[in-house]
């Protein structure tokens, strides 16, 4: 095989990777902005408060039970399911997070201007910014037990390439993620209800369904989804005070490309961007930063309502 | 029309300008707020002497730039209701012209940099503007964050442009820009900041020439339908471009004079998405429905953080909380909340009728315990079934 198709598979992998990454914060982002009508500027630190919890998460779950070390496949599915455990635990920590935000501050001022709903988020995200330096500190934490401990798995070798096992793993989950976020709007009935109320508020109300219920669990959903991602993110590199910015603004990116409030298109955007910004970082350094917003303006000339329009009748 | 004292409504009013009428009162102040912001570098010295640490110059003047740039964002945000949260890239894109023209154009003159500051910052309005205003709502402010952060990945990543370190602006023998050729040395601080108070009262004089001309109305009228407005056959989408353009003109002064007056740009003191919210923060925080709220609001906040941090390192929690205070308590803004129904005189009336009642009748007194108990028992009844409905699915 040429060493030029590998290096390129290697990056669309490493690109998918990040693409999932993405996806799971921006679809937290656009299902909010879709229902609720808020912009959540806080959605990035969120995003990075996860990544936070994780660190602690993981490395009380390193520290219970072995780390694999080339052998014994009893050794690696323990390790496998308790990282998966980790990464589910730290969601859930997330979880009660949204829920107040939605319910003590946003709730109150929905009836009021945009411009005091984005103030909020602000508000928010400054706010959560210094609670999560005050908790860990101003210094990058890292868990490097959890990315070499998977990467003794050996996958992608049966292959012939050099990939490392963590970011096969972490695209199986975000595949099974993406995967049971469009079975849950597409089939539950709790899914159908949030698209119900996307669709028409005040119909949803009528035919019995409490929206303010529905706002939280979107929140909560949005939350849950942010802190999965920002386990997901810290092994290979580490919890970072910044790390929380350019997750919400390629979001933004995401959202345009996609269509406001659509999940697929959301899904088609990130990957997009994603595999885009990995191919740049290899074969033209210079337009990684730029590649994403090029896409979005051409999609903002040619196709000003995104790929996949509004949200709603379909997941 | 000369100035001079005119009778309106049996009342004496003073005439400043052709078409600016003021109240007695209203003139006193606007008087007292001139020779105030004339008398700072001089009060700066009896506030040393006194050993007030946050009256400094350099506060009041850097408050006064940005306080400049969330006056031009007020424009959008009064009238069209469109929220811009990427103001940061005019005020950083004219930085960064007067930074690169000092650095490798070697231009020295003090005016001509901030010229060409406006006019890069204008251009780059009329770009982001043609682009972002297809949208409104959220999605413009999406947008427009979206698009700033992009120029500040861009200074972020270009060595020319100094990286994360930035520029210096130190054109020339003198190492600082040169005004009609003369180096100011010492007193350059000084009258620059000058400079900055003229610029300041001519932006004022321009934008309330705006907002009390036809066009202030009908981007009103913009901001309350849009369909109604192109209907009525204002042509909507040029106006909205041109209100975003003269924002961005605001922001493209306000960088350029923070160039000067720093003499270093950075990116992420010009141009990160936290100053576009800081912007937006100073307009709310003044009152963003009044002319001169962002620029006290700008002041105010620079003094609140440089009081603020000294104090803590967290001080971004502090103006969240602040912020949050502010959102729920005083949606109308410092300027907005003192003025004539705002929510000080409001409590202020409220009370007097209080007291007057209480004379009258001492028993009104177990009616308002009574009034505040079963407001606080609602209260806490509601928030105990929100909490139910969450925690058990059922109220």
């Amino acid at each position: 095989m040429a060493s030029g198709l590998e290096t390129f598979i290697v990056q669309t992998l490493n690109g998918l990777q990040f693409g999932f990454v993405l996806f799971l914060v921006a679809s937290g982002l656009t299902v909010i902005l879709g229902i609720l009508d808020v912009l959540n500027l806080a959605h990035g630190e969120l995003f990075a408060f996860g990544a936070y919890v994780s660190v602690g998460v993981f490395g009380y779950i390193t520290g219970a039970i072995a780390i694999p070390a080339g052998g014994g496949i009893v050794t690696n599915v323990v390790f496998v399911l308790a990282i998966l455990a980790a990464i589910v635990v730290t969601g859930l920590v997330l979880v009660p997070v949204g829920v107040i935000f939605e319910s003590v501050f946003i709730r109150p001022i929905y009836e009021r201007d945009q411009v005091y709903q984005l103030v909020l988020t602000f508000a928010l995200l400054l706010i959560i910014l210094d609670v999560t330096k005050f908790i860990w500190g101003d210094v990058p934490i890292r868990t490097d037990s959890v990315y070499s401990g998977i990467n003794q798995i050996p996958t992608s070798e049966f292959l012939g390439i050099n990939f490392p096992t963590y970011n096969v793993f972490a695209i199986l989950l975000g595949a099974v993620v993406v995967g049971g976020l469009f079975y849950f709007f597409e089939r539950t009935k709790t899914g159908r209800i949030i698209r119900a109320t996307a669709i028409n508020r005040e119909m949803a109300t009528a035919i019995g369904v409490s929206t303010d219920r529905v706002f939280t669990l979107v929140f909560a959903l949005g939350a849950f989804l942010a802190g999965i991602a920002g386990a997901v993110r810290v092994p290979p590199t580490a919890a970072t005070l910044d790390m929380g910015t350019n997750p919400l603004v390629l979001s933004f990116v995401v959202i345009v490309i996609g269509g406001l409030g659509s999940l697929r298109g959301a899904f088609v955007g990130a990957v997009a961007v994603g595999v885009l910004r990995s191919w740049m970082i290899t074969f033209y350094p210079p337009g990684e930063v730029a590649a994403p917003f090029a896409i979005m303006a051409v999609i903002l000339l040619v196709k000003p309502e995104g790929l996949f329009g509004t949200w709603g009748e379909t997941a | 029309m000369s100035p001079g004292l005119v009778d309106r409504d049996g009342e004496t009013h003073v005439r400043v300008i052709q078409g600016l009428v003021l109240s007695k009162r209203r003139f006193a102040g606007l008087l007292l707020g001139v020779v105030f912001l004339f008398a700072v570098p001089d009060l700066v010295r009896v506030a040393q002497a006194l050993d007030i640490s946050f009256f400094q110059l350099g506060v009041i003047h850097r408050g006064l730039v940005f306080g400049f740039a969330a006056v031009g964002l007020n424009l959008l945000l009064r009238h069209t209701e469109l929220v811009s949260f990427g103001h940061a890239a005019f005020f950083g894109t004219g930085a960064y012209t007067a930074a690169v023209t000092a650095v490798y154009l070697d231009v020295t003159s003090l005016l001509i940099l901030l010229l060409l500051a406006t006019a890069i910052g204008t251009v780059m309005a009329g770009i982001i503007g043609a682009l972002s205003l297809r949208h409104t709502g959220l999605y413009f402010a999406l947008l427009t964050l979206a698009f700033g952060q992009l120029l500040y990945a861009i200074a972020l990543g270009q060595s020319a442009l100094g990286g994360s370190d930035g520029m210096p602006v130190r054109p020339g023998e003198a190492n600082e820009p040169l005004l009609l050729g003369q180096s100011l040395g010492d007193a350059y601080g000084i009258i620059l900041y000058y400079i900055t108070a003229i610029i300041v009262l001519v932006g004022l004089l321009v934008m309330w020439r705006i907002v009390n001309s036809p066009f202030r109305y009908a981007l009103d009228a913009i901001g309350q339908d849009r369909t109604r407005a192109e209907f009525i056959g204002l042509p909507v989408r040029r106006y909205v471009w041109v209100a975003f353009v003269i924002s961005g003109v605001y922001g493209g002064v306000a960088g350029g004079l923070f160039a000067v007056f720093r003499q270093y740009v950075t990116p992420a003191g010009t141009l990160y998405f936290l100053q576009s919210g800081d912007i937006l923060y100073m307009a709310i925080l003044g009152g963003f429905k009044t002319l001169l709220g962002p620029l006290v609001g700008g002041v105010l906040l620079v003094v609140l953080e440089f009081v603020g941090r000294s104090v803590t390192p967290y001080f971004e929690f502090l103006t969240g909380a602040v912020l949050v205070i502010l959102v729920f308590g005083f949606p109308e803004g410092i300027v907005g909340s003192i003025g004539e129904d705002g929510v000080f005189r409001r409590a202020l009336a409220r009370g007097k009728r209080g007291a007057a009642d209480l004379r009258e009748n001492p028993s009104v007194a177990g009616d308002w315990a009574r009034r505040i108990g079963g407001g606080l028992r609602r209260q806490i009844d509601e928030s105990l079934t929100t909490l139910r409905v969450i925690v058990f699915g059922v109220s």
